[in-house]
């Protein structure tokens, strides 16, 4: 073995001769292992570097950590004819393990409450900011509404091109994709009683209901409510934003109200599209798996949809608007920093606004439940 | 008036971080003052106040004789006489170089889009750039940039121009011209120049006062012309500032 050249034992005493290198790191190491025991059962060990005129950092690291193993037990380490360069080194070491022993402690039982407790306590501060945020678009928007000619149509209409027009294939898409599975899937189990015409109201509901909405303003969100941040947030860490307010621009109605408009005028638009191409894809379920025809399943449609179940999702669509636009927008805005706070900001717009996306669809269905009749008990 | 802005008393900072304590400036009109300082020490956070970027946490800032928090109508009305040049120059990327500068004419004056295009069209002549006019802030150089953000700046001939570090990120040539250009709009029409540079030679070059800030003490803690900085100083931060060309000179020889 190589390294045996340069680490000679004798007794409890362990001479170095030359230069310990970074190569020199798996012998030494499996050096140390073999021969621990003999450190213990002397209860000392003696390092000799009078011969020694440095180590790299990688072995000194190895080497030192052995040492402190051997302290904490109980083995009494006395260095012999160290040279400046390796006392300097061991010195580091010891530095930075103070560092390092103070992120160590970390880990204890009450650390992981601590870091829950400010993971709670920041994102009860994002929500608070975001609630201020939300105050001051509305704030904005009602300025608009009774001033429309001061609303930035251009950009309005450019916006909903891009969160409207453009989401289209893929929402219809997905919708009709996943209409398809839901009416293949319910009408196979419904037909074991031989009640699968019931299947076009069950996928009209969940569809109109639920899935509709939801799946539009994830797409949504993940499409336009990034997109939002990502804009605002480049805007900011080019301090383009501040340039706007001093050039006498409100932000708000630069940067914010356009999109929030733009939104919450295609994204009933879309809800819409969802329901439909949803419903289509239940139809076309029947047709190919179900042996359920067309006019079957439209005129079962008919009994079962009525128009609220539209307009809901429609009410709905306005609430998620708001919500995807107001995090994207306020996500974007919070950026402080370099191009890496915007990537940050893309997620967390992402992720805030899918949640609340989520939290309010929970609690309209709780309360609302039975406005729809027929659905409740 | 001789002061055309005065800062009075201002502690401030970002949320929680004090940055400057009870700091207090005059500049005067049509002097080129120059706000110089270590890296942190705070220069960009008093820019942001003397802007009404930042809200002072108490302490007065003064354009005219008029505090700018004033109302919002007094900020607003200040605004429309500054122009800004930012550490980044700080174009909109999807407008072209000419509608930028048509930006502040846009906001605050009623002038037809086609004079609004002519002014602004003069503003890029004034920085060399017309034959950019069409182009994407993003697909022409860091100081092409700089002189596009420095016309738009000028759209509305400001009383007052502000620019953070203008040199960043330029070579000495470019850096040196923008230099001129800045000196010639401070003698040919009198505008208010207040600049943040580190820039030995920028500072020799235009600066009519200058001001020192210091981190630790939160605030000034010099002010003069550049020469009687350097020479007269007591001060240790302000000689290892001016001190750093005579160290390279001594360095060379
Ligand atoms: N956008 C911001 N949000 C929060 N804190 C900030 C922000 N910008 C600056 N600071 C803080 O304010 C202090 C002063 O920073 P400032 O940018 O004013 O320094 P500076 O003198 O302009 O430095 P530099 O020469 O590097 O530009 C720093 O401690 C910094 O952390
Ligand atoms: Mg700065």
């Amino acid at each position: 073995m190589k390294s045996t050249d340069k680490l000679i034992l004798d007794g409890a005493q362990l001479s170095i001769h030359g230069v310990l290198e970074t190569d020199d790191t798996d012998s030494l190491r499996e050096f140390l292992e073999k021969n621990k025991a003999v450190f213990f059962d002397a209860g000392k060990l003696s390092l000799d570097f009078s011969d020694s005129p440095g180590i790299d950092s990688v072995p000194g690291e190895i080497l030192y950590q052995f040492c402190r193993q051997l302290a904490r037990a109980g083995v009494k380490i006395t260095r012999i004819g160290a040279s400046k360069s390796i006392d300097t080194l061991f010195a580091s070491f010891k530095k930075h393990e103070s560092a390092s022993s103070l992120k160590k402690r970390r880990i204890g039982i009450h650390e992981h409450f601590e870091d829950l407790g400010e993971g709670v306590y920041t994102f009860l501060k994002t929500l608070s900011g975001l609630w201020f945020f939300v105050g001051e678009t509305l704030n904005a928007f009602i300025g608009m509404i009774l001033h429309p000619l001061k609303i930035r149509w251009p950009m309005v209409f450019y916006y909903m091109e891009e969160t409207g027009v453009k989401a289209i294939p893929i929402i219809a898409t997905l919708t009709l994709l996943l209409g398809t599975v839901l009416g293949y899937q319910s009408g196979f189990q419904m037909r074991i009683f031989g009640a699968e015409n019931f299947m076009p109201a069950l996928l009209a509901y969940s569809i109109t209901w639920e899935i509709g909405p939801m799946l539009a303003a994830v797409l949504v969100a993940g499409r336009s409510g990034s997109a939002f941040a990502a804009e605002i947030g480049t805007m900011q860490v080019r301090q383009e934003v501040d340039a706007l307010r001093v050039m006498g621009f409100d932000t708000f109605s630069y940067l914010v109200t356009p999109k929030m408009i733009a939104l919450l005028c295609v994204m009933p638009f879309l809800v819409l599209l969802a329901n439909c191409s949803g419903i289509f894809g239940g139809l076309l379920a029947g047709i190919l798996f179900l042996d359920l025809p067309a006019s079957t399943f439209i005129s079962e449609l008919g009994k079962a949809l009525i128009p609220l179940d539209i307009i809901w999702g429609m009410i709905k669509s306005v609430i998620y608007a708001v919500i995807i636009a107001n995090v994207g927008c306020f996500m974007g805005i919070r950026v402080r920093g370099g191009a890496s706070a915007v990537g940050k900001a893309t997620t967390a717009a992402v992720v805030l606004s899918i949640f609340l996306v989520i939290l309010a669809d929970a609690l309209m269905s709780l309360l609302f439940v039975h406005i729809r009749p027929g659905l409740s008990m | 008036m001789n002061m055309i802005l005065q800062v009075e008393h201002l502690r401030g900072g970002w949320d929680k971080q004090l940055v400057l304590d009870d700091v207090n400036l005059q500049v005067k009109r049509g002097e080129v003052l120059v706000i110089v300082g270590r890296s942190g020490c705070g220069k960009s956070t008093l820019m942001q106040h003397m802007l009404g970027l930042l809200k002072p946490w108490s302490g007065k800032i003064l354009f005219n004789g008029r505090n700018i928090w004033e109302s919002p109508q007094a900020l607003q009305e200040s605004r429309r006489r500054w122009g800004v040049l930012f550490q980044s120059g700080a174009l909109l990327g999807n407008l072209t170089l000419l509608e930028n500068v048509m930006l502040p004419l846009k906001e605050y004056t009623d002038i037809s889009r086609s004079d609004m295009a002519l002014v602004a069209y003069s503003k890029l002549e004034t920085v060399d750039l017309a034959d950019f006019a069409d182009s994407n802030p993003l697909e022409v150089s860091g100081g092409m940039q700089k002189r596009a953000g420095l016309a738009r700046a000028m759209a509305l001939d400001p009383e007052v121009l502000f620019f953070d570090e203008p040199s960043a990120g330029l070579d000495p040539v470019t850096s040196s011209n923008l230099d001129s250009l800045i000196k010639s709009i401070n003698k040919s029409l009198g505008t208010t120049v207040v600049i943040v540079t580190h820039e030995l030679a920028s500072i020799f070059a235009i600066s009519d006062r200058v001001v020192m800030l210091d981190g630790e003490e939160h605030g000034i803690i010099a002010e003069g012309t550049a020469m009687e900085l350097k020479e007269n100083s007591t001060d240790s931060r302000v000689r290892a500032f001016f001190g750093r060309d005579e160290f390279t000179e001594k360095k060379e020889e």
